[in-house]
């Protein structure tokens, strides 16, 4: 075989190397540590029940407890029914329903008043939702957005990328010409636009936008690895063998740019991670039924000068663990996966 | 290539993505961005009204007549009257220029200044523990979300400490640089520092390794003069291109500033162009920061050859 | 000539006056620093029907009448005319009398002459609002009304060109000062809306002249003229140097706030301000650490952020020994649910529709509403009128009140089932999704929140629909819209401004419900016949209850209006309906920290 193909070596040794890297491997391990809680919220075996009010509104963390001074909630109120108020002579096209459940419960139920915890591990925000649990189905909320945006923005720029450098011609050109267009289109608008074409159907939504928006960096990479490649004699001895276009691109050529696509998957994610909370800024978040870190951090917005300073410390340093984690693991990825970088 | 003809090549090429830019923005929003008129005819508008405004805006034309008046409106330069408050679109984007460039300039100055030096010095100790605390330090730094610092930051710096206006914009420019300027520019700096240190970083290192600086140190220059001057001239390059090249995006990119602290900036005229679908604001946002991403990239290139003529023109 | 020997003697008083004042420090200027929580949209009042740019004008242009700084009910009182109209012929024939010695502020188009205003301009003015080349937001008020301009408008639809020098019988000046109007019908409103602040006064030959441009060039008769103006940003207001000699002279009677206030203010001129400084802030953060710092003198205080000043009714000790004020009045609006009368999902007056209606509007829990997302700064409020506001009825109980065991049976009873995955189906056994409507905003994502606690309790299926404000309204006048959380604030102190809410002939326009009640509609037009009497509020009363009954709407809070003023802010009441106040405001120099 005339093919220089180093891939399986180059991993193993990239991976020798990443084991000395002392920094590497803890942020390794951290990144590994939230996909276990991704993974286990995922599967429902935590904080599935983020949406049930166990504390009061507010409630303050357990090792903070503040002077409250919002009460617990007055519950039981009692309320009028039709048949008590005055009608002003009008019929009430519903009396018949009514007059029925009456009749079958002529005791008028009323709800127990609910119990409520007056401090929460990492406290409650305005409902009363539990702040710890929230930042654990936010973790699985975020870091999917992240990391699924960034596989679409990556699989979308390396395919562009490859055919426009392998190709050439009026096909680059042609991949050049969007990339030169989503490149200057004011990024804001090309959000604003997109959002608004994909209307808001939910987190596959943010997924979207991000992954349409975030493939440029990878395509140019991607396009300039192809440049120098196709012209590598392993990639014309395949070609001479009878190997197709495809084959070439991605059988042949693929495996020695996957260092440079990994890099830019891992900053993707980083990136990704960081844009959601600026959706959730524009209005473009997670749908309420779901939380995220942004969506925390948008609620908790106004609450750190009403002194609830909770929900933004909580989001706000999962969000900064992880993402420092996620750095410096891409820096450790790359020194290790570089070889010619020897510092 | 000489450098005439690498001109006329390059702007040449502008026209087709400019179009791209054009027709995409157009087709997104008018499909989907929204009618003005409803908002602008008030609250108890009947559906004659409605049409009224409509044809007085020019959206009951057909599209492909309304997208000639855009290409027209483009290559004149003239788009117009806001549909929201019937201001020229003009005076709007000269208006707002001003405390989006007193925002970023600075910005970017500092930015370059203090990544380039960090770059530098933690090149020099490159694996020291100097070295690896700083970029520890700003990878934690740039992990915390942009508004996050500006929440706590006018909470803590501007409110409880006072050290600096919570918001505000004047007429004078001094006092817009030097005292309402400061806290969102040390904000966004938080931010925007630690990728730019991370990126220089990899330009210095890149020029160590070349053989002139083994050259210099062979001479028997000393370590800060081979750094200062032989390594940096050459990291030049790299970084003031990536400086001009990101300028536009920053144009753009400062809205939430601009929000927190009530400065009259582009970033958020935008914004409130799309909350107003004031489609001629946004339209007119669009080509001109296009066309500024263009010039930027065009100027990069040739400064890059003009710093380094080895760079060649294709 | 009155008028003339009044302005010489003026001019003699100021000469006077000036020499010996020039030899001392000038007095220190009175700047009065407010912020507006949403960008205005340009200053021609024909034009504009939001509130922030409504306080402006307020300040920039006179209306014919306007209402009273001090008492309570608002009531009407002249401000261009000299006195309240003549009203003859059953509300029919309205005649107003004008002050002399009204001047428009200075402006080059005057080409340094001293330009009055005459009967003429008021005729002007409101001929502007049926111009369809100005599309205005407040025709309504004039629409359909005065005899001859309906026409008028028809003519420049057709011709492209209004004739603004027509005479028609409905708009006569009897003599410079004198105008006459007649409209078509009788309308005890009239005088409301010739107190619109868009009804303020303009000249032609400064609409002529900057014709295509006027929203940059506000000139009116009012107490400030716009100085500086940087769009959606901030706006630089100063006194009217022609602004006619008013004192301030408001009557207290016995309440004993305003006693105070006149006692702060009575026989000084209007207006003490010498400028107001009002920059754009969105974000309610920013707000507040401004005024906490004092860069901001007046602030109303969001709801969101009302734990932070407030403790209970009254405001924290801790501002209070600050000197800073707290005033607050139940704003004239409702909040208010609907859903769409036409909506093939929840629309139709077959028993089980209503009841599903029913059972949504009784889920809304509005008690936790004001306390979780209103920080108590609301009050229930189940009546279509909110309380300061003609017709207004603080003691009406709803048969909507947050009852979810009831809806629940309901559902049960009109074969609302569930299904497998536990959510209910529609009786046929089809699936069952309610669609609730909202913007972007963070606001709104705590309303979708309520509503999809709601709609858990009674096992609906929950779906949210984004969209941009245009994009809403757009919807909600297509009849497109499924259940939405709206709210209406009073133009006028009288309750027709509220009920036309749910007028069949006004689907498409405001009746977002799209409801199309002939009985309804009926009732509803012989309310337009009586002026504000028992008679008149025992009818509303029959409206209001239809509207719950047939579960068309859902009437649930009305907000209380929360405004905190810095210790040097003298003589500020807030005000119901005026948008803004500032002309009546002093600021005590001494007390204010220097620029």
């Amino acid at each position: 075989m005339a093919q220089p193909n180093a891939s399986p070596g180059l991993w193993t040794l990239a991976w020798r190397r990443l084991k000395r890297d002392r920094v590497g491997m803890v942020s390794l391990a951290v990144v590994v540590a939230y996909l276990c809680v991704v993974f286990l919220a995922l599967g429902g075996w935590i904080a599935k029940d983020w949406t049930r009010e166990v504390g009061v509104n507010y409630a303050p963390p357990v090792f903070f407890p503040d002077d409250q001074d919002e009460t617990a909630i007055p519950l039981g109120k009692s309320v009028a029914l039709p048949d008590q108020v005055d009608l002003y002579g009008l019929q009430d096209p519903l009396a018949r329903q009514l007059e029925a459940i009456r009749a079958r419960h002529p005791d008028d139920a009323r709800s127990t008043p609910e119990r409520r915890q007056l401090t929460l591990p990492l406290g409650g925000d305005k409902w009363g939702h539990d702040v710890l649990t929230k930042v654990i189905k936010g973790s699985e909320t975020s870091i999917l957005v992240g990391l699924i945006a960034a596989i679409l923005a990556t699989v979308l720029g390396t395919v562009m990328g490859a055919v426009s450098g392998y190709f050439g011609r009026w096909v680059d050109d042609f991949f050049n010409w969007l990339y030169g267009v989503f490149t200057s289109i004011p990024y804001l608008l090309l959000i604003f636009a997109i959002a608004a074409v994909l209307q808001q159907k939910g987190v596959s939504t943010i997924i979207l936008i991000l992954g349409l928006t975030g493939w440029t960096g990878v395509f140019r990479l991607v396009r300039a690895e192809y440049l120098k490649h196709k012209s590598r004699e392993y990639v014309l001895a395949a070609g001479a063998m009878g190997a197709s276009h495809a084959r070439r691109m991605f059988i042949h050529i693929l495996p020695n740019t996957s260092h440079v696509i990994l890099v830019q998957l891992s900053q993707n994610v980083v990136g990704f991670i960081k844009s959601e909370v600026i959706l959730s800024f524009l209005g473009f978040g997670v749908p309420v039924d779901v939380v995220s870190w942004g969506s925390m951090l948008n609620e908790a917005q106004n609450e750190l000068i009403l002194g609830k300073w909770w929900q933004l410390a909580a989001a706000g340093t999962a969000m900064a663990i992880l993402v420092t984690a996620f750095s410096l693991l891409t820096d450790a990825l790359r020194d290790a996966l570089d070889p010619k970088l020897k510092y | 290539m000489n450098l005439g003809a690498f001109l006329i090549r390059r702007l040449w090429q502008m026209i087709p993505t400019l179009l791209g830019v054009v027709l995409l923005v157009f087709f997104l929003f008018n499909w989907v961005g929204g009618d003005p008129a409803y908002i602008l005819a008030g609250k108890m508008a009947n559906p004659d009204d409605i049409a009224n405004i409509r044809h007085q805006l020019g959206i009951d034309r057909p599209l492909w007549e309304q997208l000639l008046i855009f290409v027209q409106q483009i290559v004149t330069g003239d788009f117009g009257n806001s549909w929201a408050t019937q201001e020229p679109v003009s005076a709007i984007f000269r208006t707002r220029l001003g405390p989006s460039l007193i925002l970023l300039i600075p910005m970017m100055l500092l930015e370059t200044a203090v990544a380039v030096a960090v770059a530098l010095a933690v090149s020099a100790w490159r694996g020291s523990t100097l070295d690896r605390s700083l970029m520890a330090v700003s990878t934690v730094m740039m992990s915390i979300s942009l508004l996050v610092y500006i929440i706590v930051g006018q909470y803590v710096f501007a409110y409880l400490l006072g050290w600096f206006p919570v918001k505000g914009w004047s007429d004078e420019f001094w006092r817009n640089l030097t005292t309402y300027a400061v806290l969102p520019v040390l904000l966004g700096l938080m931010v925007s520092i630690a990728p730019s240190v991370r990126l220089y970083r990899t330009f210095v290192l890149d020029e160590i390794g070349q053989d002139y600086v083994r050259t210099a140190r062979a001479k028997g220059l000393s370590e800060t003069r081979v750094l200062l001057v032989h390594v940096l001239r050459n990291a030049a390059i790299p970084i003031v291109t990536n400086v001009l090249m990101g300028l536009p995006a920053l144009l753009t990119g400062a809205f939430l500033l601009e929000r927190f602290f009530a400065i009259p900036g582009i970033g958020r005229e935008i914004i409130l162009a799309v909350e107003r679908s004031d489609f001629p604001i946004i339209k007119a946002a669009t080509v001109y920061v296009a066309m500024a991403t263009m010039l930027a990239n065009l100027l990069g290139d040739l400064l890059y050859h003009w710093l380094d003529p080895r760079v060649h023109l294709e | 000539m009155p008028g003339m020997i009044n302005h010489m003697g003026r001019l003699l008083f100021i000469l006077v006056l000036a020499v010996p004042l020039a030899g001392f420090a000038a007095a220190p200027e009175k700047v009065l620093h407010l912020a507006l929580s949403a960008a205005e949209t340009g200053f021609d009042p024909v034009m504009t029907s939001d509130l922030n740019t409504a306080s402006i004008e307020q300040q920039l242009f006179e209306s014919l009448l306007t209402y009273d700084y001090l008492a309570r009910p608002a009531r009407l009182v002249p401000r261009l005319a000299a006195d309240m109209p003549t009203v003859t012929d059953h509300g029919r024939t309205w005649v107003f009398r004008l002050k002399h010695g009204v001047y428009f502020a200075p402006d080059p188009v005057f080409k340094g002459a001293r330009r009055e205003a005459v009967a003429q301009d008021v005729i002007y003015t409101l001929m502007r609002f049926m111009d369809p080349k100005n599309r205005s937001p407040y025709k309504f008020l004039v629409e359909g009304k005065i005899i001859g301009l309906d026409e008028l408008a028809e003519a420049a639809r057709r011709s492209g060109h209004f004739d603004y020098d027509a005479k028609i019988p409905g708009l006569e000046a009897l003599d410079r000062y004198t105008l006459r109007v007649r409209l078509k019908t009788t309308d005890y409103n009239f005088a409301h809306a010739m107190a619109q602040p868009m009804y303020g006064i303009v000249a032609r030959e400064v609409i002529e002249a900057y014709a295509g441009d006027t929203a940059s060039h506000p000139v009116g008769t009012g107490p400030y003229h716009l100085a500086r103006w940087v769009r959606s940003a901030r706006m630089v207001l100063e006194r009217n140097p022609y602004f006619r000699h008013e004192t301030w002279n408001f009557e207290p009677g016995d309440d004993p706030d305003n006693r105070r206030i006149a006692a702060l203010m009575r026989g000084k001129t209007i207006p003490q301000i010498d400028r107001i400084d009002i920059q754009v802030i969105e974000e309610p953060q920013s707000v507040w650490l401004s005024f906490g710092k004092g860069e901001l003198d007046m602030v109303g205080l969001a709801g969101q952020f009302a734990p932070l000043a407030l403790q209970g009714d009254h405001l924290r000790p801790k501002y209070a020994a600050r000197g800073i004020r707290l005033d607050r009045i139940s704003d004239p609006s409702i909040a208010y649910y609907f859903i769409n009368q036409q909506d093939p999902v929840l629309g139709g007056m077959s028993p089980e529709k209503i009841a599903l209606r029913r059972a949504i509007f009784m889920a809304q829990n509005d008690e936790e509403m004001i306390r979780v997302i209103d920080k108590g700064q609301a009050i229930r409020n189940a009546y279509p009128i909110p309380a300061g506001v003609a017709g207004a009825d603080p003691g009406y109980r709803s048969v909507l009140d947050y009852n979810p065991e009831l809806a629940n049976r309901l559902l049960d009873q009109t074969g609302y089932a569930r299904g497998p995955d536990g959510y209910r189906r529609m009786p046929d056994g089809s699936p069952l999704a309610v669609r609730y409507t909202s913007s972007l905003s963070s606001q709104d994502r705590e309303l979708d929140e309520m509503m999809k606690k709601a709609l858990d309790r009674l096992s609906i299926r929950f779906e949210s629909e984004k969209l941009k404000f245009p994009e809403i309204l757009k919807a909600e006048r297509q009849c497109h819209v499924q259940i939405r959380l709206s709210a209406w604030i009073a133009d006028y102190p009288d309750g027709d401004n509220f009920m036309q809410l749910w007028y069949g002939p006004h689907t498409h326009e405001n009746n977002a419900s799209c409801y199309q009640d002939p009985q309804w509609d009926r009732l509803y037009e012989r309310t337009l016949t009586v002026p504000d009497s028992p008679e008149r509020n025992a009818l509303y009363h029959q409206l209001a209850r239809m509207l719950e009954l047939k579960g068309v709407t859902k009437v649930s809070t009305t907000h209380i209006r929360n405004v905190l003023s810095q210790p040097w802010v003298l003589g500020f009441k807030p005000h119901p309906i005026l948008p803004s106040v500032w002309a009546y405001l002093d600021i005590d120099t001494a007390r204010a920290p220097r620029e």
